[in-house]
């Protein structure tokens, strides 16, 4: 209960104007963007984090639940805390720092989406989520929600682009997870937070990742008699393997409305519009654009036109953008639903809707995200009609099922919230919602950070179990993979998933001896969509088969993990989260990964994610198995984004000292390319300062032949030449040779680093690098590094060079002798407590690889 | 009118939050309270019952700036300045006027002598008890809120008012056929009077025949504060004195002054006695910015160039639809380097005498004002508001910078 006391707890941390308990200022907070309404009991703005994290621990110590807010535009309802304390982060406005050397920016969670693009434009970078309430929604928010946005298409939404973030927990602790330097060892913390919708802790701080402004855009309208049309055009686009960066759709009604507030310069006759754009090199993108057109025009487009400069294109948008405001034209409110299915299901789910809201004789208009299957379908009403509402809701609810039967799921990118609560149902078992609500618990073990979102209580609508896949001998093998670990729990055995077998010295030493769990039964594809371009695959499958297969459609899946050959088990690959040098432009699995099943420590198949490629709906489960190096459960199943093959892989390369060549690296970093990677080695390794880089470049061929002339000039601005530009095989890559003498060493070391401080590093360790051979990936700030021999202290000095350079090493590999005397992810940190709480929640029995974490027990 | 008339319009606000992005006040305080979304749900949970009229909504109704920004990042368009005009009409009739506000709207703004009187009196640092009246003018910004300094301020205070020197009356101007009648607001009488000498100046220029009106306040201070009764007594004083048929076009340099003015009708009602005469009325009125732009005079060419910026007031841009006007003129003048501020178009946070009422939010505003206008290195920073120009004035100085603020009449004269 708020106390008296509280308030004046309060009034002293923030302020007395900093605190609104009036009656007036309560209800000024007791609404977001969507319908949910509920009274908070007080309202407090900190202006710092020592400030927020002392709220915290006053409301936690009293017993009062709060929500962390930025400006409000939740549409599920989640920032809507009856009773509670609203935190209210609008005074965390500032950007902190914007690093194009390293491509990341810091930032405070109240600060918006289209502040930070701004102050990034000049510099010639974006950040690439970009939610059509860009205007108004706060970074912070878009962590809470996951947000993507139209051009989430081609980059992936949140998830995809935060790489840290400081946060408090609902205890008041405050911890860091991630940061400039890529993946950290250890649990995907900042994975599991993102989309949490404010239930999990409160995040004050957050880096993100920048990316190049690309030299050229090509933004289209196109206008259609039928919404059937439009919709099967998205479907022909994706189908044939192009991915534009936007795809967006508007219905007449939306249109009409939009027209009516701004002139946009959308048809008032046509039945819908797409927004197709495409970026990038000037060369090649005439091309990819005269596809589209032809494309749209197979399918009954009326017409296709560019926009002929900024300020058109900037019109465009602007109504996209503002389309849900403009509804308000239509009546007064509006029930979104955020259904994402597969894009080849758009014409079936938009149907459905028109029948459902016909039915429900409540008028609808559609802006959606066409290109990621999210629809947006705008319930149109007024709330003042108890009636209405109660109809709406319904109709909503039903809209929610149907996409549901046609594989998709209940949020793309809204998030639940109290909107949403009851349809998880439609998604998740009692089980998998049990497993999710452990994850709450680990980290806000007594309820008091946004509760009653997310996670339904249980009750009479929980669903049993989930359904065993049935394909090949699937079922069977994950139903003989449940008794084994229900029996080893029985037993307390330990287990260990081993996949294949072949990278099994990951991570730390198990405290007991573990019985290998293999995966040999799940070797096969689920279901492949090649029109999607996704794929569900047994977690026993190697990559090469699936490569062999995903070619037969000229695609691949855009890995190319070190060490690992093909023969490596997928699901091996994703429990270690592998991934190359190309991560820059392809991402690591974590990003690849649209959903997963696995089996707990109770031997309870646990569904997480889904088959879309945008999806929100509960706490992302997906992201926390990736990288979890089997500590968590066995991993049965993966559905994993696939993308077209690139029709030309290409690497230019150049040598000289590694000072020359980090300069280049540099200067390509900063530029306007898109690289795939970039990487230096020796020519001569523990010879003189003489190395070779490597520049790879992948896509459409015009584009990779025009992006490695440049880097060449480049090159020569830095007074390099280039040896030789080189084709590759696009499924193999062009560093086999080297991972295989790397992997040829007792000890592997892994450090990663902001990228400007790679060769800092490697320079500052070499006193205590004895013989080794080096990889350096200069696009991702990364070190692989073979040794013979690492004593101790040398170890223990390279972490903490790492770790002062705001990095951090681990060793992929070290001998058991070694192991047994070191924690393989060097020096603690405070983040791992968590991690370990985690691990106790989930895997109460401690079956899975006890003591792999990080943080040796 | 009870505010409950116009639910439906307030109900049609669908939460969006667009109005955030562009609202001074929340992008200045970040509160809810400060932005249309919130203060139209709070007048819809005064409709709905969950409310009531009283102190604590206070703040949230009078700390609107008026601007009108949040109407013009709608996209429905909900016109919530006027939806909060009607509320603050509504709580002071619920809730009670200040004593202030009517000695200010009842017995100083119609009388232009008084209010020269009370400027003065203030200014000289007399304690006449109507050093409150002078702050709910703002004058006291221009010099500084401390009174015990009243020697420098007298030093730079107009000595006489406008109006002193410039008597109503026809004068003969160079011009060959336009009969302008000259509205003289407040700010011009009793502070700006360099602009209204060189607005004065033009005219003679430009008109066969100047006539000085012998107007009082537009009424527009009692209306932004919710007092519709003020404000028509006023505009009918006006009326009276506008209502000559012996000039063509009446012209104000002062675009609050010209976008009230052309808003008389709303005042007066059809079937309102005063209804075709204010129609007349307002129908004659034009900015002197619009003036300028159809007949711009010859300006001599400047030696070293100048860069002059341009700050668009509330009411000249939202109000009137003048935004393209300026520039134009600006971009045209020999000698002189035009440079767009960015944010041109948001207010000040001068917006009559808010500043005053406000001052620690009118002072963040004009904060954000201030740090725009760094950016642009202005030499002069020009304008077409007093009261703009009085509150940029005042920005400056508090920032310490070298740019001179200017009426554009000053400019182009």
């Amino acid at each position: 209960m708020i106390t008296d006391l509280l308030i004046e707890k309060l009034r002293g941390i923030v302020g007395k104007s900093h605190v609104l308990a009036g009656r007036a200022g309560t209800e000024l907070y007791s609404y977001d963007a969507s319908l949910a309404w509920g009274q908070p009991g007080i309202v407090v703005f900190p202006a710092d984090t020592p400030a927020a994290a002392a709220i915290v621990s006053a409301a936690s110590q009293a017993g009062v639940a709060c929500v962390p807010r930025g400006f409000g535009t939740n549409l599920s309802g989640g920032t809507v805390l009856p009773e509670g304390i609203i935190i209210c982060l609008s005074r965390f406005n500032r950007i902190l720092g914007i690093y194009p050397k390293s491509r990341h920016a810091v930032v405070q969670p109240g600060v918006t989406n289209l502040e930070l693009q701004t102050a990034l434009a000049p510099l010639n970078f974006f950040y690439a989520p970009d939610p059509a309430s860009q205007k108004v929604s706060t970074l912070g928010g878009n962590i809470g929600e996951n947000s993507g946005g139209p051009r989430c298409l081609k980059y992936g939404v949140t998830t995809n682009h935060v790489l840290g973030l400081e946060m408090i927990l609902p205890d008041g602790e405050i911890i860091r997870t991630g940061g400039a330097a890529l993946d950290p060892p250890g649990y995907d913390l900042r994975g599991a937070i993102i989309g949490s919708e404010g239930t999990l802790g409160i995040v004050t701080e957050i880096t993100v990742r920048i990316l190049p402004a690309h030299a050229a855009i090509v933004t289209m309208l196109a206008i259609y008699d039928d919404i059937g049309a439009a919709a099967r055009s998205v479907s022909a686009i994706i189908g044939a393997g192009i991915v534009p960066t936007t795809l967006e759709m508007m219905d007449a009604p939306i249109i009409q409305a939009v027209e009516d507030s701004y002139a946009c310069g959308y048809p008032r006759d046509a039945a819908a519009v797409l927004i197709i754009e495409v970026e990038g090199p000037a060369a090649g993108l005439e091309h990819q654009a005269q596809n589209i057109r032809e494309l749209c025009m197979q399918n009954n487009c009326r017409e296709i036109n560019a926009a002929k400069n900024d300020a058109e294109r900037n019109r465009l948008w602007e109504g996209r953008r503002g389309a849900f405001g403009a509804v308000a034209r239509l009546a007064p409110s509006y029930l979104v639903n955020d259904c994402s299915v597969s894009r080849t299901k758009l014409p079936e789910a938009l149907a459905r809707v028109t029948e459902i809201s016909e039915r429900y004789e409540i008028p609808h208009g559609n802006v959606f995200h066409a290109g990621d299957g999210n629809l947006h379908p705008l319930l149109l009403f007024d709330s003042r009609d108890a009636e209405q509402m109660k109809r709406v809701k319904k109709a909503g609810w039903e809209i929610m099922e149907a996409c549901v039967q046609l594989g998709g799921t209940i949020s793309g990118e809204h998030g639940i919230g109290v909107e949403k609560l009851a349809a998880m149902h439609m998604i998740f078992s009692r089980e998998d919602l049990d497993f999710q609500q452990g994850l709450k618990d680990a980290f806000d073990p007594c309820n008091l950070l946004n509760p009653g979102k997310v996670i339904p209580a249980p009750g009479p609508d929980d669903r049993k179990k989930a359904e065993l896949s049935k394909t090949g001998g699937h079922g069977a093998a994950v139903t003989a993979l449940i008794q084994t670990i229900q029996s080893a729990g029985i037993e307390k055995q330990v287990l260990l998933p081993v996949g294949n077998g072949s990278r099994r010295e990951f991570g730390n030493l198990s405290s007991e001896m573990p019985f290998p769990l293999g995966s040999s039964g799940l070797d096969d594809i689920i279901e492949y969509d090649p029109s999607n371009q996704v794929v569900t695959i047994g977690s026993g499958l190697s990559l090469e088969k699936l490569q062999d297969e995903l070619q037969v459609h000229n695609q691949w899946l855009p890995l190319r993990p070190p060490f690992a050959t093909l023969a490596h088990s997928l699901g091996g690959l994703a429990a270690t989260a592998a991934c190359g040098p190309e991560r820059m432009v392809y991402g690591s699995v974590r990003d690849l990964m649209l959903g997963l099943r696995f089996i707990n420590g109770r031997g309870q198949l646990i569904t997480a994610g889904g088959r879309v490629v945008k999806n929100v709906a509960g706490y992302d489960i997906t992201r926390l198995m990736v990288g979890s190096a089997g500590t968590l459960g066995m991993i049965t199943e993966m559905t994993l984004k696939v993308a077209t093959l690139p029709e030309r892989c290409c690497a230019l390369t150049a040598q000289g000292s590694l000072d020359t060549l980090a300069g280049a690296a540099a200067r390509i970093i900063e530029s306007n390319l898109w690289p795939a990677c970039i990487v230096a080695v020796p020519v001569e390794p523990q010879e003189a300062d003489y190395w070779e880089i490597s520049i790879g470049f992948e896509g459409i061929g015009k584009s990779v032949e025009s992006q490695v002339e440049q880097a060449n000039r480049l090159l020569q601005e830095k007074s390099m030449q280039s040896i030789g530009v080189q084709d590759y095989d696009p499924i193999n890559g062009r560093f086999n040779e080297q991972y295989q003498v790397l992997d040829g060493f007792d000890f592997l070391l892994r450090a990663n680093v902001p990228i400007d401080q790679l060769v800092d590093l490697f320079v500052a360790g070499q006193p205590s690098l004895p013989l080794h051979y080096p990889f350096l990936d200069l696009g991702n700030g990364r070190a692989l590094l073979g040794l013979e021999k690492f004593a101790n202290a040398d170890w223990l000095n390279f972490a903490d060079l790492s770790a002062e350079r705001a990095g951090h090493a681990f060793l992929e590999k070290a001998p058991v002798e070694f192991k047994k005397e070191n924690d393989v992810f060097g020096r603690p940190r405070p983040e791992w407590g968590i991690m370990h709480r985690l691990k106790n929640v989930l895997d109460p029995g401690h079956i899975f690889d006890p003591g792999g974490l990080p943080g040796k027990a | 009118m009870d505010i409950a008339t116009y639910y439906d319009d307030i109900s049609q606000c669908n939460k969006c939050g667009f109005c955030q992005v562009a609202c001074p006040i929340f992008r200045s305080t970040g509160h809810e309270s400060g932005v249309a979304r919130g203060r139209l749900a709070l007048l819809r949970a005064i409709i709905e019952g969950r409310l009531e009229w009283g102190a604590d909504i206070e703040e949230p109704l009078f700390d609107c700036l008026l601007c009108g920004a949040c109407t013009a990042n709608c996209f429905p368009a909900i016109p919530t300045a006027d939806l909060v005009l009607k509320a603050r009409s509504e709580y002071l009739e619920k809730v009670g006027r200040k004593s202030i506000h009517r000695l200010l709207f009842d017995h100083l703004l119609p009388y232009p002598r008084r209010l020269h009187w009370a400027a003065r009196a203030v200014a000289l640092g007399k304690n006449s008890g109507l050093s409150d009246v002078a702050q709910a003018l703002g004058l006291l910004r221009i010099f500084g809120r401390n009174l015990p300094k009243a020697n420098e301020i007298v030093e730079r205070f107009p000595h006489r008012a406008f109006r002193d020197t410039n008597k109503p009356g026809v004068y003969a101007g160079r011009g060959r056929s336009l009969r302008v009648g000259y509205f003289v607001g407040c700010g011009v009488d009793v502070i700006t009077q360099d602009a209204g000498n060189a607005t004065l100046q033009l005219l003679n220029k430009i008109a066969k025949e100047v006539h000085i009106l012998d107007n009082c306040c537009c009424g527009l201070p009692a209306w932004s504060y919710g007092d519709m009764e003020a404000a028509q007594r006023l505009a009918e004083k006006n009326l009276s004195a506008l209502a000559s048929r012996e000039v063509d076009v009446i012209v104000t340099d002062c675009s609050s002054c010209a976008s009230f003015l052309k808003k008389y009708a709303n005042l007066f009602p059809p079937g309102h006695r005063l209804h075709d005469n204010a129609v007349f009325v307002a129908g004659r009125v034009r900015d002197m910015v619009a003036l300028l732009f159809d007949n711009q005079p010859h300006t001599a060419v400047r030696k070293d160039p100048l860069t002059v910026t341009y700050h668009d007031p509330c009411h000249a841009a939202r109000g009137q639809g003048i935004v393209r006007e300026p520039r134009e003129i600006l971009k045209s003048l020999p000698g002189i380097n035009y440079k767009e501020l960015p944010e041109a178009d948001w207010c000040c946070g001068g917006a009559g005498s808010y500043a005053v009422a406000h001052h620690e939010l009118s002072r963040k505003v004009l904060d954000r004002k201030m740090d725009n206008l760094k950016t642009t290195g202005a030499d002069i920073l020009v304008t077409s508001c007093p009261a703009c120009v009085i509150q940029l004035s005042f920005g400056v100085r508090r920032h310490g910078l070298n740019t001179q603020v200017r009426h554009i009449s000053q400019l182009i004269s």
